[in-house]
């Protein structure tokens, strides 16, 4: 290769390079900001972190697997998977083909390297010992070709997303779409320019072979220069919008991903790792299908996407309303690519609102409470009783008090196990704080979390039995309770079922279980609950399950959705639910109970209820096997 | 009068109706799914504000209506639509040719258990209005009166008025309903004390105010105004109501020997049955809806169709009695019309 120019300089590359020192300056000052809005002992975690070898692979391993290959996006859909890591894997294997094509084949490079490994055909001509450098210029073209391909399916996407496994899709705003026609037409226009130059500069087979078939219009080297021009230009214009656009979650998530690796946590509502979270969405609109508000098409404008978005604005009102109307499901959560934390930031968003009351539940005197649960009696076992016996506290919550039969089965199913228990709250407890706490009054729920923690401190018990999962994250989350393991009746049951605590007769019955919120997302409790049906009848599975089952509707988390509005969500759960026709829909949670069996066509049920039908008490002679 | 005139439910207002028709000269056919006639008022033992006895009602009209054809333990199995007329195929295989129905299909009692939170159904010291008036005609109920009685719980708007049990509109009768069974228990057991839990006590009838007066003053039963927010049950099986009292702003706790729901009225599945198949449309509150709700609530927008009683919402005794008067006099007149 030998230069065509001996300045090696052309006006053109003006655009790009004044684009990139802005977008790369912006973008260090944001990192920089963001940085230094972390809380002190967050900042700290954060760079240990960097240079622990542990989670600076992984930190790589992300940035590699999420932000070029988009593995999320390929699990649910291959299409959209391609679409994405064609563009971002193929655009960085450009810019890495052309950084290297650049070491080799030039010296004395000083300014040049700003532009040189973007604009090098132009301002080089092949020469006869440059056939060593075909496998480049075929990567080049490769590459290129990926991206286009990329591009073409962006173009289809727009059109028709449901080829992409999507219903709906963002509404782009002014901006984005400036940016995003200025990054379709980046790729067109460098094939178009490298052309141009394929019979100076050398090419492969996709700008050589161009540049032969239309070779009256692309060897006329008048031509050559607007093609520069046009593409430099559509680069410049891409990195000036660029920090303005959902784009700028190219750069964020490259931090997000390193601050999340470290364990960081939300805690201002707008700065430090919000902040990260809010630029990185990509508004791809991912969450917008997932939301069970969805059902309602006025309830779009109310997804995660549009959160971040608002808060972008600084749209205080729509950011208020926003997160008040959630339920707080966490799907948007569990199926964003990015990792935008939809739950945790609304809760963010309310914690800093201003009230002019303030509950004090410091107060409260637990003597009582405290005497009351410390009050143990043996099941009726006996057989059974012999084996290791932990002192089982059973806080119900208020929702259980609501559907007493959960409260009434769970009691016989401890009962038939012989397991010596007590009830917390037999007479009316002190709240376990969830609702208060998704409210974003973290001190009062604190408040309440003290006064539960010497209540079962003080109860002598070993372990915390809970049937509403809504108690049971608040537990496993914010409570510290040395030496009393946490635990949800499902899991509890699935305990005693193998460990032949309790005898199950088997039948045909073929049952759904609908993953409550707060116990499948919220605390990643799937399998016992399917192992102890499974154990009870047929399981058969819901459309949409697991990680991605849909919220019942009844949720506290939505401080502003009226009853009425919520029927066709819980209809739309339903629907889901019954998709296999189970015999009888089961839950695990009071709430969703409660709601499903208002609009059910069949039979809801707790799981403790189809347990306390199906069980009876082990004998002697089946613990001794 | 060679007219057939159908009237589907047999109870008092299919009655009534019947009785009239029959004093006009027609021949009307009744067509009930149970095995006797009377409805919920059979079911029933003694009726506000006089303490009539449900019985007497009931057979008086069972005896005015005995001359017309009553097909008892019969459903309607479908019904086709003719040009000017319905051919109504029953259960036992006969099949009507009319132009004339009545729909006397009345209203279900509301499922208490789906209130999961009074615990019908999970408790055994809980039990409904009906479920005491059952006791009250044949004192076969293990859960009362073989305990002690000494209190006792009434809760009022138990699947009324009550959107999350989808049921908005309000049942009328069972505020002076629990006056009435409070009144009732409380002669039976005059040592116990009874308690109703209100929100509203509507009180619009011809002596309802006098009763609940009496029930206050002369029987010393205790009006708590405030919805009951949870009952759970004791060691020994009794019941404990927690409510809040909203005239004092004071929560209330008490243990009850027995609660009893006043559930309210819906719209019975055999009435949304019928309108399914004549295809009639239902009113917002989920009863039947009438051609108009003030001028003329007898009528069904569909020709030849007619109510009578609770079909279209929750209505007292007096009250479903005139307007099978009314349909009958209605349909007498429509025929008239017919033969001109």
């Amino acid at each position: 290769m030998r230069e065509r120019f001996l300045t090696g300089y052309n006006d053109f590359v003006l655009p790009f390079v004044c684009g990139m020192l802005f977008v790369i300056i912006y973008c260090l000052a944001g990192m920089i900001r963001i940085i230094m809005q972390l809380p002190v002992q967050d900042r700290k975690k954060f760079f240990l972190s960097l240079i622990t070898p542990k989670t600076l692979i992984k930190d790589i391993k992300d940035i590699f697997l999420k932000c070029l290959i988009h593995v999320d996006l390929w699990k649910r859909n291959k299409l959209l998977g391609y679409m994405h890591s064609s563009i971002a894997f193929g655009w960085f294997m450009l810019i890495v083909v052309g950084h290297i094509e650049v070491i080799l084949y030039t010296s004395n490079l000083g300014a040049k390297a700003l532009y040189y490994p973007i604009f090098f055909r132009y301002f080089v001509a092949e020469t006869e010992s440059t056939m060593r450098g075909s496998l480049i210029f075929f990567l080049m073209d490769f590459f290129l070709l990926v991206v286009l391909s990329g591009i073409v399916l962006a173009i289809i996407k727009r059109v028709r997303s449901r080829l992409f496994g999507m219903r709906r899709t963002t509404n782009p705003s002014f901006l984005d779409l400036v940016g995003l026609y200025s990054l379709w037409s980046i790729f067109p226009l460098r094939l178009l320019a490298e052309s141009f130059t394929a019979d100076i500069s050398g090419g492969s087979f996709l700008t050589k072979s161009l540049n032969y078939v239309f070779t009256e219009f692309l060897s006329n080297h008048a031509n050559m220069l607007p093609a520069w021009w046009a593409y430099s230009c559509a680069l410049g214009i891409f990195f000036f919008v660029l920090p303005f656009t959902r784009y700028m979650h190219i750069p964020t998530e490259i931090l997000l991903i390193p601050l999340r690796n470290a364990g960081i946590r939300i805690v201002n509502a707008r700065k430090g790792l919000a902040k990260a979270q809010v630029y990185a969405c990509p508004s791809c609109g991912v969450c917008i299908d997932a939301c069970p508000m969805g059902v309602q098409k006025g309830n779009i404008k109310d997804t995660t996407v549009y959160l971040n978005r608002q808060i972008k604005r600084n749209n205080e009102t729509r950011i208020e309303e926003i997160s008040d109307k959630c339920l707080l499901c966490g799907k948007c959560t569990a199926v964003c690519p990015v990792g935008v934390e939809g739950d945790k930031l609304r809760i963010a968003q309310r914690s800093i609102r201003k009230y002019s009351y303030s509950p004090d539940y410091s107060n409260i005197d637990v003597a009582a409470e405290i005497n009351a649960c410390n009050n143990f009696v043996s099941g009726d076992n006996n057989n059974v009783s012999s084996i290791e016996n932990k002192k089982v506290l059973y806080f119900a919550g208020c929702m259980t008090a609501l559907t007493p039969a959960i409260r009434k089965t769970t009691v016989s199913i401890l009962s038939k196990a012989g397991i010596s228990y007590s009830m917390m709250d037999k007479d009316g407890g002190i709240c376990c704080g969830r609702p208060i706490f998704m409210a974003g009054r973290f001190d009062q729920a604190k408040q309440l979390v003290e006064k539960n923690t010497e209540i079962i401190m003080n109860s002598g018990a070993d372990i915390l039995l809970l049937t509403c999962p809504i108690c049971y994250k608040i537990f496993r989350e914010k409570y510290t309770l040395p030496g009393i393991e946490i635990i949800h009746h499902t899991e509890f049951i699935e305990r005693l079922i193998s460990s032949g605590r309790i005898k199950i007769s088997k039948d045909t019955t073929r049952y759904v279980f609908h993953d409550p919120c707060e116990l499948g997302r919220g605390c990643g409790v799937y399998e016992q609950p399917r192992k102890v049906l499974a154990s009870a009848g047929n399981l058969v599975e819901a459309a949409k399950n697991r990680q991605e089952s849909i919220c019942c509707g009844g949720s506290l988390g939505s401080l502003t959705l009226g009853f009425d509005k919520r029927r066709a969500m819980t209809e739309n759960a339903l629907a889901n639910l019954v998709s296999d026709d189970p015999d009888r829909i089961v839950t695990a949670c009071p709430l969703c109970l409660d709601t499903f069996a208002r609009y059910s066509d069949r039979p809801v049920e707790d799981i403790s209820q189809v347990i306390d039908r199906v069980s009876v008490p082990a004998d002697k002679k089946r613990n001794d096997n | 009068m060679k007219e057939n005139i159908v009237i589907i439910g047999g109870g008092i207002a299919g009655l009534e109706a019947a009785a009239q028709l029959l004093d006009l000269g027609y021949k009307p056919i009744i067509i009930e799914k149970n095995d006797h006639l009377g409805g919920h008022v059979a079911d029933w033992n003694k009726l506000f504000p006089d303490m009539t006895p449900a019985n007497d009602v009931v057979s008086s009209l069972v005896a005015r209506a005995a001359d017309a054809n009553i097909f008892l333990n019969t459903e309607i199995s479908f019904v086709n639509r003719l040009n000017d007329s319905y051919n109504i195929m029953l259960s036992n295989g006969i099949s009507i040719i009319t132009r004339i129905i009545l729909l006397a299909t009345g209203f279900s009692l509301f499922d208490a258990s789906r209130k999961e939170e009074y615990g019908y159904g999970v408790y055994d010291q809980v039990i409904t209005n009906k479920d005491l008036e059952h006791w009250f005609n044949t004192g076969d109920d293990p859960r009362i009166g073989d305990c002690a009685m000494n209190a006792v719980g009434f809760v009022h708007c138990v699947g009324s008025r009550d959107e999350k049990a989808r049921n908005s509109q309000c049942s009328k009768v069972c505020c002076i309903t629990a006056v009435k069974q409070a009144i009732e228990l409380k002669q039976m057991f005059p040592e116990s004390m009874v308690y109703c839990f209100y929100m509203d006590l509507r009180m619009f009838g011809k002596k309802f105010e006098d009763f609940y007066i009496s029930a206050q003053r002369d029987y010393g039963i205790r009006f708590i105004r405030g919805r009951v927010s949870e009952v759970s049950e004791n060691i020994d099986g009794r019941v404990i109501v927690k409510a809040e009292d909203t005239l004092s702003g004071k929560p209330v706790k008490v243990t009850l020997d027995l609660l009893v729901l006043m559930a309210g009225m819906v719209c019975s599945p055999d009435s949304t049955k019928v309108a399914n198949m004549t295809s009639l449309p239902l009113d917002s509150d989920g009863f039947l809806k009438s051609r108009d709700n003030i001028a003329d609530i007898i009528d069904s927008p569909r020709e030849g169709i007619f109510y009578a009683g609770a079909c279209t919402g929750p209505k007292t005794v007096p009250e479903t009695l005139a307007e099978a008067r009314a349909a009958s006099l209605k349909i007498h007149l429509y025929i008239k019309g017919l033969e001109k």
